[in-house]
């Protein structure tokens, strides 16, 4: 019987088509939105998450407080400088951290008759396996090279193009201010992570930076890479207190932990998914009163069938049962095309973010299977929800009173 | 005897006045009747159909069906009746719209929980029976009146059921169709089928064996026709 009075409710639908599709809309709108907003989330935090992971995961970064006029009058004489042997000095005082000192100069590199104006990143041979940045051909800095005061330069892919075109770089020479560099490694393509384009990155080693071009032992920040995810807060606590100590007391760096700035936009994320999900409830919510409107609708057209029905034997449950289906059936097909809608709009959108979007190359919708499953269920719900009441209404019906209705 | 009618009274209730539309009514219909009611517009025997059918209930006074007393059972069990032991006729045909005339003549079988296929080897009987065997997948408003008529008294036959009540079943047609849905009326008599009738026509109630005449909402007038004019089988039990 299930089976014929869903072939009634279909073919009810497809009698009164406009407004059935009108009815489906509302349905579609709100599943499609359920889809499209689970993808483009789940697209959202999977690129984040990706690109965190891409700079390198379990970091730590120190930097120099600015200090007032105020500090800086009490606290001269101090040493309250960051400077490259608080790296070394942290090195040996915790030998189990990666750390990589950063002094950035901005020069312009010549090569021939071409030039390229940048920001040349002076560092240790850490660094790479920290921001997990690797050489495509060639080597990285090596501590032979901040040993001996190099002269050597590893250019990203986009420098390298700059200044050598097509032919190799590998070997060659080039000029930044009159000393001359030669050039050990060309990175790997990386492409731009939150503003920062690696691949207009380049290395050299940073005692030549210090010596050559700062002329003090002062550094930018520093980078550290701890083994244990777990230990950080400990590791963060020591080494800031071990950093004043060094510091004649004087508080003036703090660190930044790399988990912390992850679990921020986790909770962005989770912010967005509930402001998001709330959004496509609602839309939701009003397809179920589409659905519901209509339904009353046609229980209204329908009395005296209801009531014909009811005089040959169609108990209650039987005509709750037939305008329940009817109602779901809306909110199934519905549904079905919302899921579509859904998932095209999803990749359009996750397309448009993708060019729009510098550095979002490799964003995309994520579509899962759950999302999918969700969103149906949802829909099948409203269908049941807002078609019970009609239905009810129906079911309710005195057959007399049904067989006169004009 | 089939219907038993002690002083029923139905009332309805229209805002706060009060519409008494049957006042005391002491009936009894045997197996095998035809019986035709009746009475000018308002005298109330549409009400009167819709308690025989158990479509309502009466405000007081007691309705027993072929021994059961209709006031003390569930509604469900009366939907139930309806569907086994009533079969009904209306003025306006009340066939489902986007529904062949077999799906129509199925329903109340399927309701009964009829498997499928039995479901369609009765209701193509009950068409060629009623003369639609060559209109078995015309939806209804392929019909004519009198064809959808037809549908509508095979519908009424599909479970068998012990009375047949029609009301006005010929108001809607021209003389031809009136008089062949007479004729078939005339034959299901015949074979012991009972029939209640409602008309208002005199000389269609002629055709009945019997004639109760209502006003206002009261029994004026019950007279049988000579038992040697129609057969009227008594005792005959209805299958
Ligand atoms: N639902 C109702 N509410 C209030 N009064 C009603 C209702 N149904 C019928 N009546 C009244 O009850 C009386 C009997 O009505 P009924 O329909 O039984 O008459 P009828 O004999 O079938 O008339 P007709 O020949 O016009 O069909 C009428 O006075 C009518 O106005
Ligand atoms: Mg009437």
């Amino acid at each position: 019987m299930i089976g014929s009075i869903f072939q009634d409710a279909l073919k009810n639908l497809t009698a009164n088509l406009l407004r059935s599709s009108l009815t489906m809309l509302g349905v579609i709108i709100g599943v499609a939105s359920v889809i499209t907003m689970i993808a483009i989330v789940e697209g959202g935090q999977l690129w984040l998450v990706n690109s965190i992971e891409r700079l390198g995961t379990n970091l730590l970064f120190v930097w120099k407080k600015r200090l007032t006029v105020e500090e800086r009058r009490i606290f001269a004489g101090r040493n309250t400088q960051l400077r490259y042997e608080d790296a070394l000095a942290i090195r040996e005082r915790f030998p189990e951290l990666d750390v990589a000192p950063v002094l950035e100069i901005d020069q312009k590199i010549k090569a021939g008759d071409r030039d390229y104006s940048g920001r040349v990143t002076a560092t240790s041979p850490e660094f790479s396996t920290i921001r997990n940045f690797h050489p495509a051909s060639g080597r990285f800095l090596t501590s032979t090279d901040l040993h001996d005061w190099h002269r050597t330069i590893v250019l990203g892919q986009t420098v390298a193009q700059a200044l050598f075109g097509s032919s190799p770089a590998l070997g060659e020479e080039v000029k930044i201010r009159d000393h001359r560099f030669t050039v050990v490694g060309v990175m790997e393509p990386k492409g731009e992570i939150y503003g920062q384009d690696y691949d207009e990155m380049m290395f050299i080693p940073i005692t030549t930076g210090m010596r050559f071009f700062t002329g003090t032992n002062k550094i930018r920040f520093l980078i550290l890479h701890v083994p244990q995810r777990e230990r950080m807060p400990e590791i963060t606590e020591e080494l800031h207190q071990f950093l004043v100590q060094r510091h004649d007391g004087v508080d003036d760096i703090f660190i930044r932990n790399q988990g912390e700035f992850l679990g921020a936009v986790e909770q962005t994320i989770w912010t967005f998914r509930i402001v998001l999900s709330g959004i496509a409830l609602v839309a939701l919510l009003v397809g179920g009163i589409g659905i519901m409107n209509i339904m009353l609708v046609t229980v209204t057209e329908r009395t005296r069938e209801i009531g014909l029905r009811k005089a040959i034997g169609a108990k209650r449950r039987d005509i709750l049962l037939q305008f329940l289906i009817e109602s779901t059936t809306i909110s199934i097909v519905g549904g079905t095309v919302g899921i579509v809608v859904g998932i095209v709009a999803a990749y359009g959108f996750g397309n448009m973010v993708a060019q729009a979007m510098p550095g979002g190359g490799d964003w995309g919708a994520v579509i899962q299977p759950s999302a999918i499953a969700i969103a149906f269920l949802f829909a099948i719900a409203v269908g049941v929800t807002f078609g019970l009441f009609p239905a009810i209404k129906a079911s309710k019906l005195d057959p007399a009173e049904a067989l006169r209705y004009q | 005897m089939l219907i038993d009618l002690r002083a029923v009274t139905k009332t309805y209730q229209a805002g706060h006045v009060a519409v008494p539309a049957l006042k005391g009514i002491d009936l009894r219909i045997h197996h095998g009747e035809f019986v035709a009611i009746i009475g000018q517009s308002g005298s109330g025997k549409t009400t009167l159909l819709d308690i025989l059918g158990c479509l309502s209930h009466p405000t007081s006074g007691e309705y027993w069906l072929d021994g059961e007393n209709t006031n003390v059972i569930s509604e469900s069990r009366l939907t139930t009746i309806r569907n086994q032991k009533i079969g009904f006729v209306f003025q306006t045909f009340h066939l489902l719209p986007r529904k062949t005339a077999l799906d129509n003549v199925q329903l109340p079988l399927m309701y009964a929980g009829v498997p499928r296929v039995s479901q369609h080897r009765r209701a193509q009987e009950l068409l060629t029976m009623v003369g639609l065997q060559d209109r078995l997948l015309h939806y209804s408003n392929q019909l004519s009146g009198g064809q959808q008529q037809r549908v509508a008294i095979a519908r009424a036959l599909a479970n068998h059921p012990a009375l047949l009540l029609a009301d006005e079943p010929t108001g809607n047609l021209d003389t031809q169709s009136g008089k062949d849905i007479l004729d078939m009326f005339e034959t299901l008599h015949r074979d012991g089928q009972t029939i209640v009738m409602i008309t208002h026509d005199p000389s269609i109630a002629q055709r009945a064996n019997r004639r109760i005449t209502l006003s206002d909402g009261q029994v004026v007038a019950d007279e049988t026709s000579d038992l040697s004019a129609s057969a009227r089988p008594i005792s005959s039990e209805q299958t």
